[in-house]
């Protein structure tokens, strides 16, 4: 009932729609009260033989008035309060979506893409169940149950009513206990079957073992006996679950069996008619709803309490990247400068970077090379704001980076990160990303500095292609360099290549660079390398080793001081000769 | 339909229990809907005419109890019955493709994504489930139902339970538009609901560029796109279920129940009726719609499970299998001479040359020698390795062992005397006994343990707190990726093969474990034929041929010393890893 408290907001919020519910469900709980009257009175008259034309003719009319209204109503309430509840849904997950693009690369290190879906489809999907059939079903059971027991016991007879409703609690009872015992049965049917998934999963990932020493009889053989204790556990369940109908029959039966033979005594008796011991039996009938509703009411609001802790848990997550206040909106430009830059990620003890000194004038390139997480692409990272740092500043002209806000500071910065990430959209959108309204002229132009157009225009539908499961599958070497030119078409003053060469060719990398020399004069451009050719020619070139700057300075000076940069130089060469075929 | 059809036909082997379960089913039915009968003899017999027999009435009223908790119990035992038999039909279902998956070539498996694989092996035949344990199960014992209460109606008053057949039209009529209808409505909610789960998927891992590229309003926009439609086929979908649906039935009843009483009260008009049949009448109409509606919300499931169905289906269709070759007559490895005349691959069979990974591949290894094929990545070395494993069929040329084609050996015996360590050291969940024996029956307890200590790999078994016994996390995670691999080792070695297959054996090793595997590869190579994709060229200079590939042919061939004379590809390559450069 707490998640009811919880979800006060929405449903005052969505007042109108809840409200004129649940007058409506309230409405045709008291209009259902009807039929049963109307055939009591009906069958009085027959069992009398005083029914005439007239009488028959009226109350069948008025019977199938309010079939046809409470058709309606029932329609109306539906609509309003499962619309209500899918607008809850429609709310919250705009509110995720919206909590999930202002979330740190950190954020999503923490949390499985995975888990973060399910939160936004099945969590709010059971918060909105909540909100819908939850409401209902409180709602309709209180007033229905409330409302016939009232009619059974003041317009029948309260003894009557008393005795029948006896096992009643029972079934409330029993469908919580079965409840409780399907859920345990339920858990160890899930790790069953998650096991059986494991033994796929294994299975098809070890397929070259299997068939290298002819296992595939005794896998078969493994797996057979996984899926029978899936069997067996699911049986364990059906066990519980086949019980609610029949114990529910049980009950009911019994209650009509009482009703029938107290009732009988009272038609004896004379203190009941035959007519409403009939009504009376419609009306033990309409209780059987509430009594079962309850039960599924409790599960209901467990669920979307489960739920709703989730989706808050991630929603209350603050950003971890914040603009400070009265920061300045202004497109930095100029110098980049590392000042004593010294980062540790969130929850680890060892600095990735270590007063890291760099400064880079407007339109140098600088090259950074070194091992793999030596620190290469938290050097760029940092520039973009993914994390800050923890000592030490960064500047661009001059102006620290925390000085200004982040539309502006990204606005600056091209970014083609390491892994190369396409959307599922055509080449055209996904070369346009940063710039949704250039033109096609545009496009083309930066995908011939990246040296794609040719590609591109191989394909079928040449810039309307779509990327892809639907589209074209794209090379490793092509996705890189779509990614180039998508950060090129923005015109940063800043371009960063995170290792974005790695998958073209000797030849395509020498156009590239090219390509950027060219149109890119006076602005700045970070590379980093695991091929030093790509950052042969820069300015500045760093070599970064467990995150300190091991070697600095240009190409020639760096072969010079033979040192890891000049013995890794040779030994690249030697590499691509080898690829080549030792020509 | 051709997929109900191949769906009930897994329901064959299950006959006798099914009709056990249909039985009880029935008697059930009987048990449950004689009970208003008896309601009714007792309102007609002595309640009207007031004339209370209490034996009479003892029978009736212990009849009446006695009948209800019988048809209870036989209730729930049908409905137990019916799960178990649709639960087992699964199993053999799944059980089946698994088999037949495990049957395919090895090229399905490198063309299909392993997330595929798996959700149809488990995720679509659990949907399938809820089409046997939901819908047919339900749709079974609600059409019983509803047979039984007319029968009971017909033998209660004809007339009347012949107006009341022609309800049964209209309710089928409901169903039957509904299904048409919702078929619709619910794809469009279906294919929303996906839209909505790519954009949110893609969103949340292209987030760093959506961040980096400022595009977050935009996303939020799609998004709340998406988001909107999502919600209005939603509410397409309320409006359809609260047309057609509890609402709809409901008035149906209410036509039922006016049909009913002017029956009788026009009836009572011209003479005295039954009323206790009256009252079973009621009854019974009260009782005819739940089973209605629960078979009209099942609907909706069934065309999901039949999707999932078909996917199942169409994988067991998948006819790539690997060639069953014929036991009998299968020649024998004796020698393990291995000879490859001018093979050829492609991927695609149907493609030219230009498509090929290998070309004219040929050489002879000795019985004992050791051949070992060194190149770049992507030079199809590698190839060579699963042509010989019978991984994939070779497009042109030969591939003898022992003079005979590799065609003809039977499975068994390629497995048997074929033994190759792979470049992943992959282990099963289980212990490591299990993971050296397999299910190996020719390999007995001590073979394990000696294979182990000829691999070197017993010192760290013996020093894990179980030993052999010692269960290896999964996919062998608690285990260096080297002890991982001298695992392996043990496991080729265990099998004693003629030949041996190493592809890249070396690739994972660690510095504990360096040594250790350097050793138990010399060991090894003793004595048997070897093929060696050959990572580091270290472990391969006392081999007595060594091809060098590019671009899927050899370009240089000789041992390691005229290969070095030669200074070739191979010279630079050894000049690369032992890093003196010049």
């Amino acid at each position: 009932m707490l998640l009811f408290k919880e979800l006060m907001w929405f449903f005052k919020l969505e007042k109108k729609s809840y409200s004129i519910g649940i007058i409506i469900l309230v409405f045709v709980a008291l209009i259902n009260l009807f039929p049963p009257y109307a055939v009591r009175v009906i069958v009085d008259g027959v069992a009398m033989g005083n029914l005439t034309q007239e009488k028959m003719l009226k109350w069948s009319l008025l019977l199938l008035g309010t079939g046809f209204l409470v058709y309606g109503l029932r329609y109306a309430w539906r609509l309003t309060i499962f619309g209500a509840s899918s607008r809850l849904g429609h709310l919250l997950r705009k509110k995720l979506f919206e909590h999930f693009t202002h979330m740190s690369p950190q954020f999503y290190q923490e949390h499985r893409t995975g888990d973060l879906m399910a939160h936004a489809t099945n969590d709010i999907h059971a918060i909105e169940m909540t909100a819908g059939v939850g409401v209902l079903t409180l709602i309709d059971s209180l007033t229905t149950g409330s409302l016939v027991v009232f009619s059974m016991s003041f317009f029948i007879s309260w003894k009557l009513t008393l005795i029948t409703l006896l096992p009643m609690p029972i079934i409330a009872w029993s469908t919580s206990y079965y409840g409780t015992l399907l859920h345990k049965r339920f858990h160890k049917a899930q790790a069953a079957f998650s096991d059986l998934n494991d033994k796929v999963l294994e299975n098809i990932s070890g397929v070259r073992v299997v068939k290298a020493f002819g296992e595939e009889e005794a896998q078969g053989e493994s797996f057979r006996l996984l899926s029978a204790d899936v069997v067996k556990k699911n049986i364990a369940v059906a066990k519980v679950d086949a019980l609610f109908e029949p114990t529910i029959q049980l009950i009911i039966g019994i209650s009509f069996f009482l009703a029938i033979s107290f009732g009988a005594k009272e038609v004896v008796n004379e203190k009941l008619t035959f007519g409403q011991l009939t009504q009376f039996t419609i009306y033990l009938g309409q209780f059987i709803w509430p009594m079962l509703a309850f039960g599924w009411l409790f599960n209901i609001l467990e669920r979307g309490r489960a739920s709703s802790d989730r989706v808050n848990k991630i929603l209350n997550i603050k950003q971890d990247i914040i603009e400070q206040t009265g920061v300045l909106d202004q497109v930095p430009s100029g110098e980049v400068t590392y000042l004593k830059a010294t980062f540790t990620y969130p929850k680890t003890d060892v600095p990735v970077l270590k007063n890291i000194d760099v400064v880079l004038t407007q339109g140098q390139t600088l090259g950074i090379v070194g091992k793999t997480g030596s620190g290469k692409t938290t050097f760029f990272r940092l520039l973009l704001r993914e994390f800050d740092l923890s000592e030490g500043d960064l500047r661009i002209g001059g102006l620290s980076i925390y000085n200004i806000t982040l539309r502006a500071l990204r606005t600056a910065i091209g970014y083609v990160p390491q892994d190369n990430f396409l959307f599922s959209t055509s080449i055209a959108e996904n070369i346009a990303f940063g710039k949704p309204d250039a033109l096609l002229e545009e496009i083309k132009a930066v995908a011939e500095i990246a040296a794609i157009h040719e590609d591109i225009m191989g394909f079928e539908g040449e810039y309307g292609t779509l990327v892809g499961e639907r589209g074209v599958t794209l090379s490793g070497g092509q996705k890189q360099r779509i990614s180039i030119a998508r950060a090129l078409l923005v015109e940063p003053e800043i371009l960063i290549l995170d290792d974005s060469l790695s998958a073209v060719d000797a030849k395509t990398e020498k156009a590239i660079l090219q390509g950027l020399k060219e149109t890119r004069a006076h602005k700045t451009t970070l590379i980093s390398s695991h091929r030093l050719s790509a950052i042969e020619h820069a300015d500045l070139i760093i070599v970064l080793h467990n995150g300190m700057i091991m070697e600095r300075g240009s190409h020639a000076e760096l072969i010079a001081s033979e040192g890891w940069y000049a013995s890794t130089y040779r030994s690249q060469q030697l590499e691509s000769l080898i690829a080549e075929g030792g020509a | 339909m051709l997929v109900m059809g191949r769906l009930l036909r897994y329901l064959k082997t299950h006959s006798k229990a099914l009709s056990v379960a249909s039985l009880i089913l029935i008697l059930a039915t009987v048990a449950d809907v004689i009970g208003p009968i008896l309601v009714k003899i007792f309102l007609d017999r002595h309640l009207v005419p007031r004339s209370f027999d209490s034996q009479a009435l003892w029978l009736l009223g212990g009849g009446y109890l006695a009948l209800h908790i019988l048809s209870v119990g036989l209730h729930y035992y049908q409905l137990v019955s019916f799960n178990q038999i649709a639960l087992k039909v699964i199993q053999e279902l799944r059980v089946d493709v698994f088999q037949h998956v495990q049957g395919l070539r090895l090229e399905v498996f490198d063309k299909t994504s392993t997330g595929a694989l798996v959700s149809r092996i488990t995720n679509d035949t659990e949907a399938i489930k809820e089409l046997f344990v939901g819908v047919l199960v339900t749709l079974v014992q609600n059409s019983v139902f509803l047979i039984g209460i007319f029968i009971a109606m017909f033998s209660l008053d004809v007339r009347l339970a012949t107006f009341c057949l022609a309800l049964l039209p209209v309710i089928l009529c409901l169903m039957y538009v509904y299904r048409r209808v919702s078929t619709k409505v619910y794809r469009t909610l279906r294919q929303e609901l996906s839209r909505l789960n790519a954009k949110l998927n893609e969103s949340i891992q292209g987030m760093s560029i959506v961040q980096a590229m400022r595009q977050e309003i935009r996303f939020r926009d799609e998004f709340a796109e998406i988001n909107h439609a999502y919600y209005r086929s939603a509410i397409t979908n309320i409006r359809l279920e609260s047309l057609f649906v509890r609402p709809a039935v409901d008035l149906i009843y209410t036509f039922a129940l006016v049909l009913v009483l002017n029956f009788f009260g026009i009836q009572s008009m011209y003479g005295p009726i039954q009323i206790g049949v009256l009252y079973a009448f009621i009854n019974y109409l009260d009782r005819f719609f739940e089973p209605v509606n629960t078979m009209m919300q099942r609907l909706s499931q069934f065309q999901q499970s039949l999707v999932a169905a078909e996917r199942v289906f169409e994988l067991m269709d998948d006819d790539r299998l690997t060639t069953e070759v014929e036991v009998a007559g299968s020649p024998s490895i004796l020698e393990g001479q291995v000879e490859f005349k001018n093979v050829s691959f492609s991927y695609d069979s149907t493609s030219d040359s230009q498509s090929d990974i290998l070309t004219n591949i040929s050489f002879t290894a000795y019985p004992g020698q050791t051949v070992a094929l060194v190149g770049h990545t992507g030079s199809g070395k590698s190839t060579v390795a699963n042509l010989l494993m019978r991984f994939y069929p070779i497009s042109r040329g030969k591939i003898l062992i022992d003079g005979a084609s590799l065609s003809e050996f039977s499975d068994e015996e390629l497995r048997s005397k074929v033994g190759l360590v792979a470049q992943d050291p992959f282990l099963f969940v289980g212990n490591i006994r299990k993971n050296i024996s397999l299910s190996r029956l020719a390999v007995s307890e001590k073979e394990v343990v000696e294979a182990a200590a000829f691999v070197q790999a017993d010192e760290f078994i013996l020093k894990l707190p179980e030993g052999f016994e010692e269960s290896i996390g999964e996919r062998g995670a608690t285990l260096s990726s080297g002890q991982r691999q001298l695992i392996c080792f043990a496991r080729t070695m265990a099998g004693k093969p003629k030949i041996l297959v190493l592809d890249e054996a070396t690739a994972s090793v660690d510095t504990e474990t360096e040594e250790a595997i350097q050793t138990a590869l010399e060991k090894m190579l003793k004595g048997r034929t070897t093929i060696a994709i050959a990572h580091r060229l270290s472990t391969i200079q006392d081999a007595d041929l060594i091809l060098v590939l590019h671009s899927g042919r050899i370009v240089e061939r000789g041992t390691h010393l005229e290969l070095l004379h030669k200074a070739g590809l191979y010279h630079k390559m050894f000049l690369m890893q032992q890093g003196t450069i010049v």
